[in-house]
């Protein structure tokens, strides 16, 4: 746990000025058996101190990795960033006015979760997967197990009175298998587990995870033995784990006010019909359907307390995502969006948890509506664009013949252009279900969750003729 | 520059000779690490201004022991002798746990070196400028970008490896980099986003004079208005430099690396010496470059690296192995740790290059899936033209390509004249035939 040596800074010294002083400490753990042989066995922590100043308009930001009870190391990070500030503000002489002061208070959010794990019960549970794998099939050309766990601790003082401290774990296993087709080429097939948790409650017994180990080697081996997908607009059905993306790719950033700012085409389809009616999207801050989100986020790194931001509204764009200073332009709240992934990190404007609400149709009568299309399963990366335009990775699907599913399909690519491919949205299932495993990338990793039902769809796959 | 051993932040070798000696006192076999001491100083531009200027101090330690064969590993950011006294004794405890691997060892012992370049101080005022005349210049000659970031950065550190066989190699280095995210935009409509990233020792730099940026904006101004095409065909596409880079990382991870090799995945694992590419290819991984000041002298396990051939005249020379991959596979270890590419021109002229094409694509930009463990990708084409009878007709969205790694470097079949250089990346455009290539 995280010392607080932050009051004492401030209550020797207080702030000059708006403040945001945040110690943090991000702690690493992976485990990487290949083959049955150990290839990784790391922890590590990430640990320090930084300042941001806002002058003028102008921010200065330092960083540094001596955090401890010095105040005087404390003092030099909070006047570089005010050197830096006041640098700048004598450059572009902006003029702007400090943000509007949030309402002092004082949060602990998570810190139940700080529990020691010891390097060795990772190493436990990765090997009696291994182990399982090897025994149970023999036959596989690769077996790979990656576990890994981040977790999250920030205290934050803002110089409107604001103390938030926070720890957010997360923990996950990757298995990947791969094997043989009938030519000889590898096909492989990746599945992640955990989530939200330190990895003691999440990984109690590496038994509890046998049943998914033969669910992904029974889809390998129909991989397999599966077909590419033809290319060109198809009807597809997007499972849940893939609409999460779709809503944090095809969306998401295009509505993340500095794009937005940039030129995204966000800008101007704000208030109109972007998506079927039967679309509605949101970022939620820390709960959702009675649950905690995967990345619960109670006050963001600028001090602002969170809330869920919608985004759109059955199918009509009705809002951005913002830190301060976006919200001040353009005249919103800001709901939480600012965040930073390490100490030496400033605050970006990021989605937390970002889901497609649940709609009323029943995913076997939305297969049963397909005449000929697909259904895919799982993905992996995906990207967007400012245009809308985006794309993700597709590892595992199934044809859709005359309502039936038919024969698997192999590795293939879906994209299209966000609010063109919502539109064509017409059957949106009933049931919500999260991924929390992913990182997004924009200048600085961070954790997001993502989330959604079964959507049903006309959209680009990029398979061979 | 090259020198004999000599460390000049003296805190880096007390940490690290603390380090080997708890890790001897802890009753380990070997043992090894890495540490580091950074400022990275950026100016930062966002919302139309220029918005931040960021100072970054950054320690950091990597360590790892072994004990029978048995290893473990820690990280910390920390030089504080409490710090590295706990952290041994973690990567201690991760040791006790783990199975024993025979592959697993340190660097031999070899020549105690250490190198250097740039400046250690940041000439902030003169980054401020650059960033300004950077602003001015595309205002003045490219109206319709709009930069969603530009970042303008100084970074200065010395980093030292040491080890029990009694290896200490040290670098220390200070270089400038500008990245940016951009796009092109006029009234409602905007052009897909494209970036550049270039490195380099001289913050007086006109960024803009140079012909990869200006080709880059230039390109992204003429994707505002878009058209697609129906249906889908098999043609050429012409890859230009900076998307080969990420074609060129695609290849070396599916075929080449410690992960394909180990696990037996690579369809390449047998080839050494046999023609895996079109004699066009000429593919290496380098470690000094009188061009690219991004290029490492180290590697990342603690050896002196070289420059490494990959692929010559199309012939599998090498795998970028590290020394662990190596001696699992029982393959050469590579000469550097890669990432700093080098493919070499050919005698094609770039206006050949796309004049030889009947119907295809120049591809700007990739953005796909990984490729599966055969190299097969599909991904859209993004930053893409139609390329007609020899001529760019069109800027194009929603276009998706798809095919294999190695059926394209087999069947490339034209290397331009002409390459781009990022500071970390010196490579030309090339023709690739046979793509599937679909519209909407």
């Amino acid at each position: 746990m995280l010392q607080d040596y932050l009051q004492a800074y401030v209550n020797k010294y207080g702030f000059s000025g708006y403040t945001e002083l945040r110690a943090q400490q991000n702690r690493n753990r992976s485990v990487v058996m290949l083959n049955g042989s150990l290839t990784a066995n790391n922890s590590g922590t990430s640990r320090g101190l930084s300042a941001r100043v806002v002058k003028g308009g102008a921010y200065g930001f330092a960083s540094g990795t001596g955090y401890g009870d010095d105040l005087e190391a404390i003092a030099k990070v909070v006047q570089t960033a005010s050197s830096h500030a006041a640098f700048l503000d004598s450059r572009v002489q902006r003029g702007k006015p400090d943000f509007p002061a949030n309402a002092p208070f004082v949060r602990k959010d998570g810190l139940e979760h700080d529990v020691p794990v010891e390097q060795s019960y990772l190493l436990g549970i990765v090997d009696e997967l291994d182990s399982y794998i090897a025994e149970r099939f023999p036959k596989l050309l690769s077996r790979r197990i990656f576990a890994r766990v981040l977790d999250m601790e920030k205290l934050l003082y803002t110089s409107d009175g604001v103390v938030s401290h926070s720890y957010v774990p997360r923990s996950n296993v990757y298995v990947f298998m791969t094997t043989q087709d009938k030519d000889g080429q590898p096909v492989e097939l990746y599945d992640v587990m955990g989530g939200y948790g330190n990895f003691l409650s999440t990984f109690p017994n590496a038994g509890d995870f046998f049943g998914k180990l033969e669910e992904q080697y029974e889809q390998l081996i129909l991989k397999a033995e599966g077909v590419y997908a033809k290319p060109g607009i198809q009807t597809v059905i997007l499972d849940s784990d893939l609409a999460g993306i779709l809503a944090h790719e095809a969306v998401g950033h295009t509505v993340e006010a500095d794009f937005v700012e940039t030129g995204s085409v966000g800008g101007p389809m704000f208030g109109k019909q972007v998506a079927s009616e039967k679309v509605s999207l949101v970022d939620i801050a820390h709960t959702a359907f009675g649950k905690l989100a995967p990345v619960p986020v109670f006050v963001d790194d600028e001090g602002t307390l969170t809330q869920d931001q919608m985004l759109i509204e059955n199918g009509i764009l009705t809002g951005y995502m913002h830190n301060k200073e976006s919200a001040l332009k353009y005249g919103h709240t800001p709901n939480g969006n600012a965040r930073a992934f390490d100490f030496s990190d400033e605050p970006l404007i990021r989605m937390r948890n970002t889901c497609i609400l649940p709609g009323t149709d029943k995913l076997e009568d939305m297969i049963a509506s397909v005449e000929d299309g697909y259904y895919f399963t799982d993905m992996n990366n995906g990207q967007a664009d400012s245009t809308g335009e985006f794309m993700f990775g597709v590892p595992m699907g199934f044809e859709i013949k005359n309502g039936k599913l038919g024969r698997a399909v192999k590795d293939t690519t879906v994209s299209g252009v966000a609010f063109e491919v919502l539109k064509t949205a017409d059957m949106v299932s009933d049931t919500v279900t999260w991924t929390n495993s992913g990182m997004c990338g924009k200048k600085q990793m961070i954790p997001v969750g993502m989330g959604g039902p079964a959507i049903k769809v006309q959209i680009n796959v990029g398979g061979r003729s | 520059m090259k020198q004999g051993f000599e460390v000049k932040d003296k805190a880096l070798l007390e940490a690290a000779e603390l380090i080997l000696a708890e890790v001897r006192a802890i009753g380990a076999d070997e043992g090894e690490t890495w540490v580091s001491r950074s400022a990275l100083t950026e100016v930062y531009y966002e919302l139309g201004k220029v918005s931040m200027v960021r100072t970054v101090f950054s320690d950091k330690v990597c360590l790892k022991l072994l004990k029978d064969k048995r290893k473990g590993s820690t990280t910390l950011n920390s030089f504080a002798p409490q710090d590295i006294k706990a952290a041994v004794r973690e990567a201690w405890q991760a040791a006790q746990s783990a199975a024993p691997d025979e592959a697993e060892g340190i660097a031999e012992l070899q020549e105690n070196l250490s190198f250097s370049a740039g400046d250690e101080q940041p000439d902030l005022d003169a980054m401020y400028r650059q960033l300004e005349q950077m602003l001015k210049d595309v205002r003045q000659d490219f109206p319709k970008i709009s930069f969603d970031s530009i970042g303008i950065e100084h970074n200065f550190g010395e980093k030292l490896y040491a080890n029990t066989n009694g290896v200490r190699l040290s670098d220390q280095r200070g270089l400038y980099q500008l990245s940016n995210m951009f796009m092109a935009k006029e009234e409602e409509k905007t052009s897909s986003f494209n970036y550049f990233a270039t490195v380099y020792e001289n913050p007086a730099d006109r960024i803009c004079e140079e012909n990869r940026v200006r080709r880059l904006l230039d390109e992204t101004q003429r994707q505002i208005v878009t058209e697609q095409f129906a249906g889908s065909f098999e043609g050429d596409v012409v890859i230009t430099p900076g998307c080969l880079e990420n074609i060129l990382y695609y290849v070396a991870d599916t075929y080449l690396q410690d992960g394909a090799l180990i696990s037996g995945t690579s369809p390449w694992k047998d080839r050494i010496g046999e023609q895996v590419a079109s004699p066009l290819i000429n593919f290496e991984l380098v470690a000094e470059h009188p061009d690219l000041p991004g290029t490492s002298p180290l590697s990342g396990d603690g050896y002196v690296a070289e420059n490494m051939p990959l692929i010559e005249k199309g012939v599998l020379k090498n795998f970028s192995l590290s020394r662990y991959g190596a001696a699992r596979t029982g393959l050469p270890r590579s000469k550097n740790s890669g990432g700093t590419y080098v493919l070499g021109n050919g005698d094609t002229p770039l206006d050949e290059v796309i004049s030889g094409v009947e119907r295809g694509i120049l591809m700007g930009r990739f953005s796909g899936g990984n490729p599966g463990p055969a190299g097969d990708l599909s991904g859209v084409a993004k930053n893409s033209f139609l390329i007609e009878n020899g001529r760019i007709t069109k800027p194009l969205s929603e276009v998706m390509i798809s095919g294999n790694l190695a059926d394209m470097l087999r069947d490339t079949v034209a290397v331009s004249q002409e390459r781009e250089n990022s500071g970390y990346w010196l490579l030309p455009w090339i023709r690739v035939s046979g793509v599937t290539i679909s519209g909407k």
